[in-house]
Formats: structure tokens, sequence, C-alpha cells
């Protein structure tokens, strides 16, 4: 006998909440996208619309045209996929020691770790450009990277100790009475099974460096100018070029949605990391 | 480079002038003149050691420069390089190489705004300015570029506000007879304060019957100040906001003038669209090509720039800014290039800027059709898709046209005390006087 499904008001309502939400997050995005695929004409209607009466891919087709946007999305790509390396190789370790052989030097290790997340990037901006100038690293992939490095450090620190703090220290004393060193042990146990707040903390570390702006700008020229520059170039004193600017944008969005989407059962993972423990 | 080549090198330019015809003869002289005093000037200065100069730019100015770099770089040898940057970008990267002590940039193309801002970081361009040179520029380009008893910075292109208008309707026989019978007066492109609120009324309508405006006779810009400004000029202010000993005059008669003839379109006419403080020169602009004003005043540029699938193509006429009573004016919107103090190539940076000014018309066939110089802009005024070009020509050199104040604390005035004020008075609930009176007080101190 089929059972008739139970008609449940709670869940209803905690649904349509949700599809609310999520709506509320995704409109900039869809108007976006809808604006992006307007033809040129029709991109500033005033009233605006929403939909786009005609479909066009002629906004996409002028920034893929142009020779700036792809060697910018090249940068960009290359001092993201650098800095999420270079953070995760200094945070990962430092969040595991702080955070699992707990000192007052450890506390007032993070404590000053977050103090570069407390400080105005503008005003960290001028001592960069004078440091990296004197070092002779302007303008280049390595400079923009320890620029950007130094910024998602204290972020990747700061997750990775919130995972870290999950992990019960009986994981590594157990790998130690197996034969293990403190590195085998973190190497080989530990690392594993945070492998979801890794992915998190990468993805998070990839996205503050793949939109970074003000750094790009005051530490870059032509050479590694990188994407969320050009794109800001469609802003010009003599006119906003809406079209082109949201192509530009539509398809800078894409490899962090792409990643996103690659990566969502760790980073669901991750998220969730530590919730049932007692 | 010995004399017999300068000199071989000015007469080879005369004799290219002279045989171009009896027309063209006093344009061509002026031309050549400026190439002469610019080639002059290139070759008396020491030979640079340099072989790259890099100009720090918005995108905007890298396509207006594009062609004058390319020539000088092949007549010179010297190479450049542009580094293109957003708007604030420059202002932005500008101030961090100052910082810094040592600068990449050679030259650096600065908006107006900015000149006071780095005018003490900056070499002095005096001996650029000849009298070729100086015969050939719009007398309120020469001074705002005159800061601290020096030249900071030799134009690079110019704009200002003029009048555009929709030239089908103004050319309907039935239109034309309707304004004559209702105001007395044909129906031509506005001249006058009076004019253009006539014919902005007058454009005002319902037109497809649903009871509600659909159709304006122009627009009003609640999210800038400049437009506001042009009036205080026309209606005879010495200055606007500050006279040039740095006194507030913000709440003279001319700028109260100015706010109330600003507004009427708004609070008195109905002839814009309601929500004023949300139009800009985006919207302002769009509303225009999308066939929904009649007129607008605008930056010239506009006019080549109008899109091909615009509703307006092939419909739009255009004339000088409004005049008051002390004639045609506009707040010019001029690009300045300057030589960092830091630059390392300073000499080279020099000479680029001189065969720029002197190869000025170079920049017009760029997609913003913008130059500095009287000749550049002659040079192209009874070419068909250039009719802007008289008319801009006119408003930039009319005497009454001066360029904003140079303070350093130009731009918190406005965000300050400006721009609120403009935006209040647009409200149609305030005393215009009032308002000014207020924000003189807030400029005041600001300046302290």
């Amino acid at each position: 006998m089929r059972r008739t499904p139970r008609f449940n008001i709670n869940g209803i309502l905690v649904n349509a909440a949700a599809l609310v939400l999520v709506l509320s997050y995704a409109l900039p995005y869809v108007y976006l996208l809808m604006t992006s695929i307007k033809p040129a004409a029709d991109v500033q209607q005033i009233p605006p619309s929403f939909l786009p009466a005609v479909v066009s891919l002629e906004n996409f087709r002028e920034v893929l045209q142009s020779s700036a946007l792809p060697k910018a999305f090249a940068s960009s790509l290359a001092v993201a996929v650098l800095t999420t390396v270079l953070s995760l190789a200094v945070a990962v370790p430092a969040a595991y020691v702080a955070t699992q052989y707990r000192r007052k030097i450890t506390t007032l290790f993070l404590l000053f770790a977050l103090v570069t997340r407390m400080v105005p990037s503008v005003s960290l901006g001028m001592p960069l450009f004078q440091l990296l100038k004197s070092l002779g690293l302007l303008d280049t992939i390595p400079g923009l990277v320890l620029a950007h490095t130094s910024t998602a450090v204290p972020l990747a620190l700061l997750l990775m100790s919130a995972f870290f703090e999950g992990v019960p220290k009986e994981l590594e004393e157990a790998a130690r009475m197996d034969g293990c060193t403190r590195f085998q042990a973190f190497r080989k146990i530990i690392l594993p099974v945070m492998i979801g707040g890794i992915a998190v903390t990468a993805l998070f570390t990839f996205i503050t460096s793949w939109n970074e702006f003000l750094y790009a700008l005051l530490l870059t020229s032509e050479a590694t100018k990188t994407a969320p520059i050009v794109i800001a170039e469609y802003n010009s004193v003599y006119g906003l070029a809406w079209g082109a600017m949201t192509a530009a944008a539509v398809l800078y969005s894409l490899p962090v949605i792409v990643v996103t989407l690659a990566l969502q059962k760790q980073i669901v993972g991750g998220l969730t990391f530590g919730a049932v423990k007692g | 480079m010995d004399v017999d080549n300068v000199v071989m090198a000015i007469m080879l330019n005369f004799i290219g002038g002279w045989s171009e015809g009896l027309a063209q003869r006093q344009e061509d002289l002026m031309r050549n003149l400026l190439s002469a005093s610019a080639l002059a000037l290139i070759f008396m200065v020491a030979p640079a050691n340099a072989e790259t100069i890099n100009i720090l730019v918005e995108g905007g100015g890298e396509m207006l420069q594009k062609a004058v770099a390319e020539k000088f770089a092949a007549e010179t040898g010297i190479e450049v390089k542009f580094t293109v940057v957003p708007y604030q970008g420059v202002f932005d990267k500008f101030s961090a190489e100052i910082a810094s002590g040592s600068s990449a940039f050679d030259v650096v193309t600065i908006d107006v705004v900015w000149n006071a801002k780095f005018a003490g970081h900056v070499e002095d361009l005096s001996p650029l300015f000849t009298d070729a040179v100086r015969s050939d520029l719009p007398p309120a380009l020469l001074a705002d570029a005159h800061l601290g008893g020096k030249m900071i910075g030799m134009p690079a292109w110019a704009n200002a506000e003029i009048v555009f208008y929709r030239k089908d309707l103004f050319g309907k026989p039935e239109e034309q007879k309707a304004f004559q019978e209702k105001y007395g007066y044909p129906l031509a492109p506005p001249k006058t304060w009076q004019q253009w609120r006539d014919m902005a009324k007058f454009f005002t309508r319902d037109t497809d019957g649903d009871g509600k405006t659909d159709f304006w006779g122009t627009d009003t810009i609640g999210t800038f100040s400049e437009e506001w400004m042009a009036h205080v000029l026309q209606a005879g202010s010495p200055g606007v906001i500050l006279d040039e000993d740095g006194n507030v005059i913000i709440d003279n008669e001319a700028h109260k003038q100015a706010l109330e003839f600003y507004i009427a379109p708004h609070c008195t006419d109905h002839s814009v669209p309601e929500n004023v403080n949300e139009i800009g020169w985006g919207e302002a602009q769009n509303l225009f090509y999308q066939g929904k004003t009649a007129m607008m005043k605008f930056w010239a540029h506009a006019y080549k720039m109008t899109p091909a699938d615009s509703k307006v193509s092939g419909k739009v006429g255009v004339a000088p800014m409004l005049a008051g009573e002390a004639g045609i004016a506009a707040i010019p919107g001029p690009w300045y290039n300057v030589v960092p103090s830091t630059s390392q190539h300073k000499d080279a940076a020099k000479k680029f800027i001189a065969f720029a000014i002197a190869n000025n018309a170079l920049g017009i066939e760029a997609p913003l059709g913008l130059a500095a110089t009287n000749s550049a802009y002659r040079s192209y005024s009874g070419k068909p898709g250039y009719e802007h070009f008289t008319p801009l020509l006119e408003t930039l050199s009319a005497p009454a046209t001066q360029g904003r104040p140079m303070n350093e604390k130009y731009q918190e005035i406005v965000d300050e005390a400006v721009l609120p004020a403009v935006q209040q008075a647009l409200t149609c609930k305030e005393d215009v006087g009032e308002l000014l009176a207020n924000a003189r007080e807030t400029i005041e101190d600001i300046l302290d």
C-alpha cells in the first residue's frame, strides 16, 4: 500500500526561507549574468530590465578579443595558486603546533597573526610597495605572491586553527606509540584527517588572492597585471562599459565556481568537521 | 645633432605647410610653427640617455596618446611604454611612487583635479610653453597648468560640456510652429538659460497617452556638481567656490542665481525625470541615447561615441554651452602630462611631451577623439562626424570658461560641502541662500 506523503508545514516554511535566502545571495550574480548577455544598447536601459530582450554574446566576444584580459587571467591564476600553496605550507603546520602544543607564546602568536587582518590594507600598501621596490620585486609574480601571502596566512592560520581544535590529541599519541615521529604522525595521520579543512582553507585563500585589488594595483604594472585591475579599467573617466565589464566579471568568476563545485564534498566535510565531536 | 639639421628640419616643415594651398594656409602656419618650435626644443635639449620612457595613464588616455607615442618612437628611437590603470589607480600609483622617493614612471597623465595635489612633486615644464604653444591653447587650460610659479603640466587633451539636442525634433515644422506660438520666438538650439528652460518644458510630454510623462526636455544631474559650476561662471562669478586669492565665494549672487537656475527644471518646470539625485553622467547620457530626453548638457566626446544602434543615432545636434550674463562658460575637463621629479629620464620625458603637443591632432582618431590645441580641433572641424569640435572649441575658449579651484582639498570641499548643498537644493524644500551660506561655513572649516 502506498503511503500518502505527510504534509509538513514546518518543512515547507524552512525550505521556503532557505530558498529566499539563497535567492537574495544569488540575485546580484544573476543580475550580472543577465547584464552580460544583453546587447550594448540595452545594458543601461532606463528603467532597467532584469531579463534581456535579446540574448547577445557580443560582450563576451569583445572581452575575449581584448589582448589584455587573457594575459591578466593567467597572472591572476599564477598568483592565486602560488599564494594558496605558500600560505598553506606556512599556515597548516603553524596552526597545528599553535593548537596542539598550546603555550602562552602560541596564543600570543595567533593573536599577533590576526593583527594584519585588523589593519586596513591600504595602510600596509605603501610599506609593501617600498619593500618590494627595494627588493626589485615590483611588477613580478613572486612580489605579488609575497604580498598576497602576507594577508592570506593569517586567514589560513585562523581557519586551520579552528579545524585543528577538533582533532583529539590522542590521535597523535596513538601514532607515536605505533612508532611514528612527530612529523610522521602529522604527515601520515593528522593531515589525511584534515583534508576537508585544508580544502576549505585553500578555497578561501585562493578566493582572497584571486579577487584582491589594492595590492595588485599598487604592486604591478603591465607585466603582471591581474584580472581585477583589467576589469576595473572598463570603468573609464569617460564612461563605464557595463556590458564588457559584466562579461569579464562572469568569465572571471567561473574558475572559483568550478573549483567550489569540484571540492564541494571536501568543503562540506570541512565545514562540519568537529561539529559532532564530544 | 648640429644646427644645420635643426634649420633644415624647420625649413622643411614650413615648405610642407605653404605647398598645400591657400585655404589652409593660416591653420598650417600655426601647426608648422608648433612643429618647428617643438622640433627646435627637441634638438636643443641635452641628448637623452634613455631608450625607453614609461607613461602612467588611465585607459582612455592610452588610446589618445598611442598614435603620438608610435610616431615619437619612430622619429627619435626612444621607446614609449604605457602602464594602463583604472582611473583612481593613476592617483594611487603616482602617490605611491612619490612616497617611495624614486619613480618607475617618466610621464604621468593626470586629471586636472589632481594638479594641486601633485604640483610639488613634478618638474617645471615652462620651457616647453613657447609662444606658439601658448597661443594655440585655450586660456583656461594654461591657467590650470600654472601652479606655484611653474607650469606643472602640458595639456594632453581637453573636454567640456556642450549642448546636445535632437536635430530631428528641432527640425520638425509642426514642433517649430507649436513652439513659436507658445513662446513667441523660433525653436532653435538653446543659447540662454531662459531658452533652455522653455525648450525643456516644451518637449516634456506624455507620448503614449497613459497619463504619465515618458519623454522629458532634459535631465538634471544630482550626483555631480560640475554642471552647476559651469552655470556659476555663466552668471559672472569671478571663480567657482573660491576666488583667485582662495577666499570662499560660494554664497555670492552668481552662485545663488546658478543654483536657482539649476534646480528650476526639476523643482518648478518638472521638465526632467524626477529621480534627480540618482542621475549621474552615465544615466544622463543613457537617457539621451535611449531617446527619452530632447536635450542634454554633456561632455563633448559623447557626440562621437553615440552608439550606432542608439535610437538617436544620426539625429544628434550640438551647440556651444549655454550663456549667462557673462557669456558662454564651462568647466573644462583637461588631462595633463607631467614629469615626476623622481623620474630617471626627465629629458626624454620632456622631449615626448613637446612632441605630443606639436602632434596633438594624432589623438583625434582614437575612439574618444579629443585633443587640447586649437589647431588640432580646427584641423578636423569641417570633417563629417566631428561637428562637435566647433562648439567645443568655442566653449573651451570662451572668456568666462575657467577651471575648478586649484586647491589640494578640492575633492574634500566638493564631497563635504558643495555636492550636499546641490543635492539638498534639489529636494526643492530648502532655501538656496541658506544652503550656500552653510556650505561656506563647511568649506571654511575644511580650509582652516
